[in-house]
């Protein structure tokens, strides 16, 4: 392409603000990289495959209201039913508040068959002595790795919605197919009805697996309708919803980050287009010449916007660049206080908006002064001198 | 050495509107102008030169009247059209020469070549021969702000002349120049009227570079005044 040289040679013309320019447009970039990956790493714990085939069953007033744990054997005797595990949300502090990590008390003997997915690879020795120890405690790799735990290490957790604090004792290690997975903590229910006397038979939630996710709403409806008259009545969704719920209190995170994220577009929109008006006007009398010389209205405009389109693609790489080195540090320091971005990554869905809003950046900025001056009669741009 | 018109102006007539105010500048032009002619274009500023120039050359368009440059009716050409008559038939030489400062003085004379259909190698020999014609061989490779004032005006004549246009127009080509590189430049326009056989329109109140046309044309509000051959 021998138009290419003119648009390389013109994009480089002023060095100084081209360099402003994409340097602005990387940083926003950046930013709206890594804001629309943790968005998409959240929502992927909303939209997670392996939990098509499973339910959350909790109170009808709210997740803090609680069950009888004897609504488990009307569950387990349903036809679609393959387990059904209680489990209850325990919030354990481990040292301090930051050493944040998702604990529950569980129904263990069922730990491993509700959460097929989840908890993949362990040894079935070690998985049964975590069974017979009452204090025993069912770990991710990733978790015990962390804290640099081992089999047999002792564990206090104090719990920050029971008053109680646990003792317990490293008994299983587990290995996911998710990270984030890996960072769980399951310790047997048994010790939280010991230790809180009203939470004797009873549990915040049901998780329920079925045979087949086919099944999953006629048995939502049923499982409600059944309780539905109970001194207290039951409010059942698939896994997926109630995580959504769970992402829901950190507060409307997702209308947040698209705000910015328009924002931030319309502000490297605002720089994009200003430079180019720059670049563009400044140029007014050679783009005659050229004109004069035979070059085409069209072949101006589309060395423009070969211009404004390279300034902000190029920006936008730098941009995925930088937000792509700096995942790794999001992952580790950002993951270890909210572990859902354990699994963080700039996927390829964020990606492409990026690179689809850029080009939009490009063509939008640069389109109209250079359709402007694509236009202007020649005379005109021969006079202003 | 006139051959057949190669510009034919019929009544032409250029207008500018300022709040609906007409404002004429040319008024009724008839002109011929033969093949191989060398014409200054006199008058007092503002009295329509550029705007003649600019007519003849494409780049405006006349509010009436009929031209006729080159073979072709201008009046009919629609943009592109136009634009490609002017890449095959004019060649431009502007008061401040009007290089491309981010462009080396071989790229600026490849300019027009672009357009055409030249191999990438074909270009290079073009651009080499216009570059010898004008006596800057050596100097191929620089930026328009290494070079003179004169130099770049060279560069601009081998730009016009690159791609072989039957006309050439320029608008106060010495302009900008002193003496010594204003003469140089009107020898090297001689030249390419006397020997490579150009078609010049050339716009310039120096009575010194009018002397070197074979014609002058003279303009005096908007109106022919008279035109007479420059005696050598
Ligand atoms: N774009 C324009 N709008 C209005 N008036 C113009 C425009 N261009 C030229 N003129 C007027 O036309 C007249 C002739 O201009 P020009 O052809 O440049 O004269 P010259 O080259 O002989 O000095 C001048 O009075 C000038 O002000
Ligand atoms: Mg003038």
């Amino acid at each position: 392409m021998k138009y290419l040289r003119l648009v390389l040679r013109s994009f480089l013309r002023s060095k100084r603000r081209t360099v402003l320019t994409i340097l602005s447009i990387t940083v926003s970039v950046a930013l709206i990289a890594i804001l629309q990956s943790i968005l998409a790493t959240l929502n992927a714990f909303a939209n997670n495959p392996d939990a098509s085939n499973r339910i959350v069953v909790r109170h009808k007033v709210s997740i803090t209201n609680l069950l009888p744990t004897r609504y488990a054997d009307w569950l387990r005797q349903q036809p679609e039913v393959e387990s059904v595990m209680g489990l209850q949300w325990f919030q354990g502090v481990y040292i301090d508040r930051s050493n944040f990590f998702p604990n529950f008390a569980s129904e263990a003997e069922f730990v491993n068959t509700v959460f097929k997915e989840e908890i993949v690879e362990y040894s079935d020795a070690q998985f049964r002595e975590f069974l017979r120890d009452r204090n025993g405690a069912l770990v991710g790799k990733n978790l015990a790795d962390k804290y640099g735990w081992k089999l047999g290490d002792v564990v206090s957790l104090k719990s920050e919605l029971f008053p109680i604090t646990v003792r317990l004792t490293i008994r299983c290690i587990f290995r996911s197919k998710r990270p984030a997975d890996e960072l769980a903590l399951h310790f047997n229910y048994k010790l939280l009805e010991e230790g809180v006397s009203y939470m004797k038979g009873r549990v915040g939630t049901f998780f329920v697996r079925v045979h087949r996710a086919d099944d999953v709403p006629k048995l939502i409806e049923r499982i409600d309708r059944h309780f539905h008259d109970a001194v207290e009545p039951t409010y059942s969704e698939t896994e997926n919803a109630f995580q959504l719920e769970f992402l829901k209190m950190m507060g409307n995170y997702s209308a947040i980050i698209q705000m910015i994220t328009g924002a931030v577009l319309v502000a490297i929109l605002i720089v994009t287009a200003n430079t180019m008006a720059m670049a563009i006007r400044e140029r007014t009398t050679e783009i005659s010449v050229l004109r004069a010389i035979g070059f085409r209205t069209s072949q101006i405009l589309a060395m423009l916007m070969g211009e404004g389109i390279l300034l902000s693609v190029l920006g936008g790489a730098g941009g995925l660049a930088i937000a792509w080195l700096l995942a790794g540090a999001v992952r580790g320091y950002v993951g270890t206080f909210l572990p859902y971005l354990q699994n963080f990554h700039i996927d390829a869905g964020t990606m492409s908006l990026c690179f689809h809003a850029t080009l939009a950046v490009g063509t939008l900025s640069t389109f109209i002064p250079a359709y402007r001056a694509a236009r202007r009669p020649i005379v005109d741009g021969l006079r202003s001198l | 050495m006139s051959g057949e018109p190669i510009i034919r102006l019929r009544g032409l007539a250029k207008s500018y509107y300022r709040e609906s105010l007409e404002i004429p500048v040319l008024q009724g032009i008839d002109l011929e102008i033969p093949a191989g002619g060398y014409y200054a274009l006199m008058g007092p500023s503002g009295s329509g030169k550029t705007t003649l120039l600019n007519l003849i050359a494409g780049i405006d368009r006349p509010t009436g009247g009929e031209l006729e440059v080159c073979g072709h009716t201008l009046n009919g050409l629609d943009d592109d059209e136009l634009a490609a008559w002017r890449s095959t038939y004019v060649g431009f030489i502007f008061q401040n020469y009007n290089l491309v400062p981010v462009l080396t003085a071989f790229e600026n004379v490849e300019l027009p070549l672009l357009l055409t259909p030249m191999s990438r190698r074909a270009r290079r020999e073009k651009v080499e021969e216009a570059l010898a014609h004008v006596g800057l061989t050596e100097w191929m490779e620089h930026y328009p702000r290494q070079l003179s004032g004169g130099q770049e005006q060279r560069v601009a004549v081998a730009r016009a002349i690159v791609g072989d246009p039957e006309l050439l127009v320029a608008d106060e080509p010495t302009g900008a120049l002193d003496h010594k590189n204003a003469e140089e430049i009107m020898a090297l326009m001689e030249g390419l009227n006397r020997d490579l056989g150009k078609t010049i329109v050339m716009v310039t109140h120096d009575p010194k570079a009018a002397h070197h046309a074979r014609h002058q044309i003279h303009l005096e509000k908007g109106v022919l005044d008279r035109t007479i051959e420059v005696n050598r």
